[in-house]
């Protein structure tokens, strides 16, 4: 297909082809068209891969596709902190807002409680210390994470579009407040492939209480097909949904199940030759073989050293649960999972960072059950020279608010005029800190940046132009950071 | 077709399979659907006739790909644009003309894309134009360089029936426009695909279900004592009849206007009663009804002149996108739910994609920002779903029967007369009681301290007045309880019958008006303004919605007939004639046969919009009767269209299709004997592992558990949530939810395997069909496995599959010690894992 096309290459190359241009001389019907093209053009017709069998040819959909440019990171683990963290009780320090607490000042917020235009403050409950080399102020609940901020860059200064769970959490996963988009996971899924075919591309881990609200919105691919959908992971029971045999069905049986299935369908295939989705669905049933090995063997942590589940808090309850899954994040960018999303916090109310009644209480579980853990995670990767390779990205949906949300209490309603982020490794500069929110952490003052900014940055780690990667649906070249052009946050791109 | 198994040419058919099959395998996987893409671009590479141009199949794709970039409908790099033939020979900054009619040799093009030198040679980049292409700019520039307005941007008219040399090819119309095609690309058809096949599809076009062993059993005596022609015709029109239509077709509809009965978002809450708009789909498909009728109540249902439960049921169309209860930006989320129904509107009902022009006018089809929202004050009365707190007085049409619905209230209204009766007598007692106990009654303990300490504190005829009153309000309530439920449909209950102006919103911004518009068809169909009046104060909607439904199956709009038979054509043979079913503008392809389907659209017009004569058409062409297969009539193999037209876009064969998910669902149930064939109803609710419900919020939240029976059912009844779609469906395809649909994908992955081998659904249906295979069979294993084939895969067995199963067998007893049971339920579940299973010919 397209021989003659023009290479992709270069930097004007793909601006010069037009969406239009790609259906007409692809003559396809579908949004893949435009990856078909890219494939085709990448030489992917070529390495067509052979299934387990040694004999069927089979052609992974996710199998591992040639960026745009040269790539800082090859994966991302984003640590969703569901719910919404307060910045300023975190990393956003605030050392003016000392003796203000109880205060009623004039500040505009907007949350689930509408828009306001004053608030009695609520001051940060939580100590600051200096960090590191670059001095970070860091609070008290993150002790561990503290001593990884010369690997952190922070972002003071994000914004979304929505202070409301349902379409925040669209905002930060699809970059859209409506439902219905592919997620970013997706995305780079897309972009980029897996170089991992054992293994789902795109992995999401779940908090034990349960979902993000919206539940598999969250993770979906939207328009795109399945096949970039997120895929959850379980660190209990079987990892991977109906991955395991039922019982009594060993492996050597399931083996001469798929070999008497291979036989049926190679006669029915005799006369039907020409279709090559026969054989492709043959290959698909060899390839869930091999996965029935390959997954199991990522949440076994037979091999990990007792130094390495200490370093993740494997063994202390607390942290149990967080730290298993950010050592399943590890075992799974090693092995080349493209995007791991870990949620801390699920269900509702408390059972996330959503602290809106007692806050102190609500924060000192969330980051307790994670500090130590996510700390565990950057120094492992850090130590096995995996974190330049890999994207860490932390954050929720939005902030909270300086002021409180209830007449008593230390509640803090949501805040999307300003909160902070940050991401590390994978090409970003650490120790910095960029942008700014006011003097008591309302809104973003210094360079804001959206979702949007946050979300191009990702895709340019991953060495995808952000404004180039599109997808054809509705009629629209539809873009993850949308229409209009998107810079990366380029002051933390080492 | 076992003869040519032994032939030269089923070598070769395996050498030639390899190379498209490479291909193909691309698609596949990708997950494009059934046919196109990469053929197209190989096709005519050999063709032996010369044909003339045709400027949108031909022509105006080499622009788009070589020179639109700088010289097409954004930008005007040296002075011209190659859009029309006016932009394309006049004088450009350089002074030549880009193109002469008539004369490639003066036409500075031809000049510059012909070019060796590197600074002449256009376009500046990449390999420049191939010899073909620049071969074909030629000749149209030769035969005039006619910019054709964009075929499906022309009125419709009837094409007339081409003459081929293949005359006793030819049943109807559809084959002479099909034949023709390959006549001209000098291609042969396949031959005709045998009785057994043509039954299997039949069955499963259709109805959605395959036909039983019984049922080809009597197709094939019919077939012999009445000769194939007549007995195919025959069956023809009894499927036709077959209320199981419905319940395939109306699913594809389901698809188009993005049917789910949960609003997404946060609380992603219940559309109470939109299953009854897909039970009106369902019967609408069964009966038959006028598309033209079928459309004009789902837009304007509550408008006609008669409104009847069926009708507003109907309008649950507008009801069915997503609704954002909380949204962050109110008035943005307005506009967001008017941008759904155009999009939706115009997508699936024009194949126009209106929605492009919401922030600027439409970047390649002639449809501007006004257009769009001229489009939107047309549907301007339409309320939002609902407010936080009330879903139904917008969205839930009360359709309680007027009698029993004055019982309701004027019970309601006694028991509010005696309830104030009581209060004001209770009231002389309550201010005779000790301060606590007058405290108490203002909080839940009222009634408590009423029953204890009323009677002491009221005079003896306050008290029988209030005993008595008691007593009634007893029996008023126990009459509410026993009256027969209100019913409610999903629809517009409630509009705005005197909506704001509307008016153009810069770049879609809902603060930055402009324009005011009134209600409007899009320009490029040159229709009249339509001059609708200001509803009346009493009115309940504004009025416009019924003259767009009028419009819309009005002379006037050339799109809507050629948008549904397409869709029909699409759901028989594969794919669309036009390729882009929500697309027919210039973004979309171009059609392979834009004749045929005028044709067929002129058809549905002079057919009154029944849509079952078209599906009758097609179905008794020969196209539809092809095989599937490679081999022609005359038993050799098809070589020159497999090499010149491998994906198919021709027709010379029919297109083998992977089933969809409620088909292959369908399909486990039929085979293992547990479908429940009952229709309509309330939405059921088929089991769903805990893994699956552990990624909600609040697991489990919004499903419920249907009980066996019910969960057997057709996949059409199932309950569609928009964050929970049951991974049965959703690994094999389902749509996206949000937003219309107009061809599902087809993957291929790890994932549909897993469920298909591992999932509890199909390990119970293996488990159930075995002994119950058992039970009505008995026998041998042989016997069993004999039955049960027929009974999947709708033919007897061959020996080969026997033996496959016997070896199976052997195996699973000698090195696994296999109970016989479990033995058989494996062999039902390899029979049910079988392409054979999931594929149809």
């Amino acid at each position: 297909m397209s021989n003659d096309s023009p290479s992709p290459r270069g930097r004007d190359a793909f601006c010069r082809r037009t969406r239009r241009e790609f259906v007409w001389q692809a003559g396809g019907a579908f949004g893949a068209v435009a990856l078909a093209d890219m494939l085709s053009k990448d030489g992917f017709l070529s390495q067509q891969a052979v299934a387990a069998d040694g004999k069927t040819p089979f052609v992974n959909p996710l199998a591992a596709k040639p960026p745009h440019f040269a790539p800082k990171a090859k994966s991302v683990i984003f640590l969703f902190m569901y719910g919404g963290p307060s910045h300023i009780d975190t990393f956003d320090y605030k050392p003016n807002m000392i003796g203000m607490d109880g205060k009623s000042i004039t500040v505009k917020t907007f949350g689930r409680g509408g828009h306001r235009n004053e608030g009695r403050v609520v001051e940060p409950r939580w100590k600051f210390k200096q960090y590191g080399k670059c001095g970070k102020w860091v609070s008290d609940l993150f002790p561990n994470l503290g001593e990884c901020v010369d690997d952190i860059a922070f972002l003071h200064s994000m914004t979304a579009d929505s202070p409301i769970h349902g379409s925040a959490m669209l905002m930060m996963n699809s970059g859209k407040i409506l439902s219905g988009a592919p997620s970013l996971g997706s995305w780079v899924n897309y972009g980029l492939g897996s170089v991992n075919e054992n293994l789902p591309g795109y992995v999401v881990m779940l908090d034990p209480t349960g979902g993000p609200i919206s539940g598999a919105k969250n993770w979906s691919s939207g328009y795109m097909p399945a096949t970039y959908q997120g895929t959850i992971l379980r660190t209990k029971g079987a990892p991977i949904l109906d991955l395991q045999p039922p019982p009594g069905v060993s492996r050597a049986l399931q083996r001469d199940l798929l070999d008497s299935l291979k036989v049926i369908n190679d006669q029915h295939m005799q006369t039907r030759a020409d279709n090559s989705d026969l054989a492709a669905r043959i290959a698909s049933y060899e390839l869930a073989f091999k996965m029935q090995e390959s997954a199991p063997e990522v949440v076994q942590f037979s091999d990990e050293s007792e130094d390495t589940l200490n370093l993740y808090g494997v063994k202390d309850p607390k942290t149990e649960d967080f730290g298993k899954r950010c050592l399943m994040a590890r075992r799974l960018v090693e092995r080349g999972v493209r995007f791991v999303q870990l949620y801390s916090g699920g269900n509702h109310n408390d059972a996330n960072w959503d602290a809106h009644g007692d806050l102190e209480k609500n924060h000192n579980l969330h980051a307790g059950a994670t500090d130590l853990p996510i700390a565990g995670l950057l120094k492992d990767l850090k130590r096995r020279g995996l974190l330049d390779s890999t994207l860490v990205v932390w954050g929720g949906e939005f902030g909270r608010q300086p002021t409180a949300e209830y007449a008593k209490g230390s509640g803090r309603d949501h805040n999307a005029y300003g909160f902070t982020m940050w991401m590390a490794g994978g090409g970003i500069k650490g120790g910095v800190s960029i942008g700014t929110t006011d003097e008591i952490g309302s809104k973003a003052v210094e360079k804001p940046f959206h979702v949007k900014n946050l979300h191009a940055t990702i895709l340019h780690q991953l060495g995808l132009d952000p404004n180039r990667l599109s997808y054809f649906f509705s009629g629209l070249d539809q873009k993850l950071v949308g229409v209009e052009h998107i810079e990366p946050i380029h002051e933390i791109i080492a | 077709m076992s003869p040519y198994f032994n032939s030269p040419f089923f070598l070769s058919a395996i050498t030639t399979s390899r190379q498209s099959g490479h291909l193909g395998l691309i698609r596949s996987v990708l997950a494009i659907c059934v046919l196109g893409l990469v053929g197209t671009c190989n096709l005519g590479a050999n063709e032996p006739k010369k044909q003339s141009v045709d400027f949108s199949r031909d022509i105006r794709p080499i622009l788009a790909k070589h020179c639109f970039a700088c010289h097409g409908p954004d930008k005007k790099e040296g002075g011209f644009r190659l859009v029309d033939q006016e932009s394309a020979t006049s004088q450009a900054e350089s002074g030549a003309r880009p193109i002469v009619p008539s004369d490639p040799a003066k036409s500075e093009l031809m000049k510059r894309i012909a070019s060796q030198e590197e600074s002449q040679r256009m376009p500046p980049e990449g390999k420049g134009l191939s010899p073909r292409e620049i071969g074909l700019l030629e000749q149209w520039i030769q035969e005039g360089a006619e910019f054709k307005k964009h075929w499906a941007f022309l009125p419709l008219e009837r094409p007339a029936t081409p003459v081929v040399e293949d005359r006793d090819w030819v049943r109807n119309p559809i084959d002479a426009f099909i034949r023709k095609g390959l006549e001209d690309a000098s291609l042969q058809p396949v031959g005709q695909a045998s009785a057994q096949v043509l039954v299997r599809r039949l069955y499963t076009n259709i109805t959605g279900l395959p036909p039983s062993i019984e049922d080809v059993n009597t197709f094939m005596h019919s077939v012999e004592s009445h000769g194939l022609d007549v007995a195919y015709e025959s069956l023809v029109d009894r499927l036709l009849a077959d209320p199981r239509l419905g319940e395939r077709w109306a699913r594809h509809w389901l698809d188009i206007v993005r049917y789910a009965e949960t609003n997404s978002f946060e609380r992603d809450g219940p559309k109470p009663n939109a299953w009854k708009y897909r039970d009106y789909v369902i019967r609408s498909f069964n009966q038959d009804k006028p598309y033209s009728q079928f459309l004009g109540e789902q837009i304007a249902g509550d408008e006609l002149e008669s409104t009847n439960a069926e009708t507003l049921t109907a309008t649950g169309f507008y009801r069915l996108g997503i609704w954002d209860d909380e949204p962050a930006d109110p008035l943005q989320a307005r506009f967001d739910e008017y941008d759904d129904l155009v999009t939706t509107i115009g997508q699936s009902i024009m194949g126009l994609t209106l929605n492009c022009a919401r922030c600027h006018d439409h970047k390649i089809d002639p449809i501007s920002q006004k257009d769009y929202y001229s489009m939107v004050a047309f549907v301007r009365d339409v309320t939002s779903y609902g407010a936080r707190g009330n879903e139904t007085r917008n969205s839930q049409i009360d359709m309680t029967a007027p009698q029993v619905n004055d019982r309701y209230d004027s019970l309601r209204r006694e028991q509010e007369s005696i309830e104030k009766q009581m209060r004001e007598i209770e009231q002389r007692g309550i201010v005779k009681m000790s301060a606590e106990d007058q405290r108490a009654t203002e909080g839940p303990e009222r009634g408590k301290v009423l029953r204890q300490k009323l009677e002491a504190n009221l005079d003896a005829g306050d008290w029988k007045t209030w005993t008595g009153h008691r007593d009634r309000l007893k029996e008023v309530r126990e009459e509410i309880k026993g009256l027969p439920p209100r019913i409610a449909a999903l629809g517009l209950a409630h509009c705005e019958a005197r909506p704001p102006v509307t008016k153009v919103l810069g770049r879609g911004n809902p603060t930055s008006e402009g324009e005011e518009v009134a209600p409007d068809f899009p320009k490029l169909f040159a229709s009249k303004t339509p001059s609708i009046t200001e509803a009346p104060a009493d009115a309940k909607s504004a009025g416009r919605r019924k003259v767009l439904a009028q419009w819309l199956t009005s002379e006037q709009n050339f799109l809507t007939a050629r948008v549904i038979v397409n869709r029909v054509w699409q759901h028989h043979f594969g794919r669309g004639l036009h390729k882009t079913p929500n697309n027919f503008g210039q973004m979309g392809e171009a059609p392979t046969h834009p004749e045929l389907l005028d044709w067929l659209a002129t058809e549905l017009v002079r057919q009154n919009w029944n849509l079952k004569p078209i599906h009758r058409m097609m179905l008794l062409s020969n196209t539809y009767r092809m095989s599937s297969s490679t081999i022609r009539e005359d038993g050799g193999l098809n070589q020159e269209a497999l090499e010149q037209d491998p994906s198919n876009d021709r027709f010379w064969r029919f297109n083998m299709r992977r089933l969809s998910a409620e088909e292959i669902r369908d399909r486990v149930l039929f085979a293992t004997g547990h479908l429940n064939n009952e229709k309509f109803g309330p939405s059921i609710f088929p089991k769903l592992a805990d893994e699956v419900k552990a990624g909600q919020s609040v697991p489990g939240k919004g499903w419920e558990d249907s009980n066996e029976t019910n969960a057997s059912k057709r996949s059409v009844y199932i309950h569609i949530k928009r964050s929970l779609i049951p991974p049965e469906l959703a690994n094999f395809d389902f749509p996206e939810t949000d937003s219309s649909c107009e061809a599902r994908f087809l993957t291929t992955q790890p994932a549909q395997a897993l469920g298909m081998l591992n999932g509890a659904f199909m390990q119970q249906q293996a488990k159930k069909w075995a002994s119950r295979l058992k039970e009505s069979v008995g026998g041998t294993p042989e016997r069993m496995w004999d039955a049960a084939i027929e009974r999947a895969w709708s033919r007897p067995a061959t020996s080969e599959d026997l033996e496959s199963l016997a070896q199976l067998t052997a195996k699973l007893k000698r090195q696994h010690q296999v109970s016989d049971d479990d033995a058989l339920k494996f062999a039902c579940l390899v029979i049910l894992n079988a392409n054979e299973f999931v594929y149809l010919d």
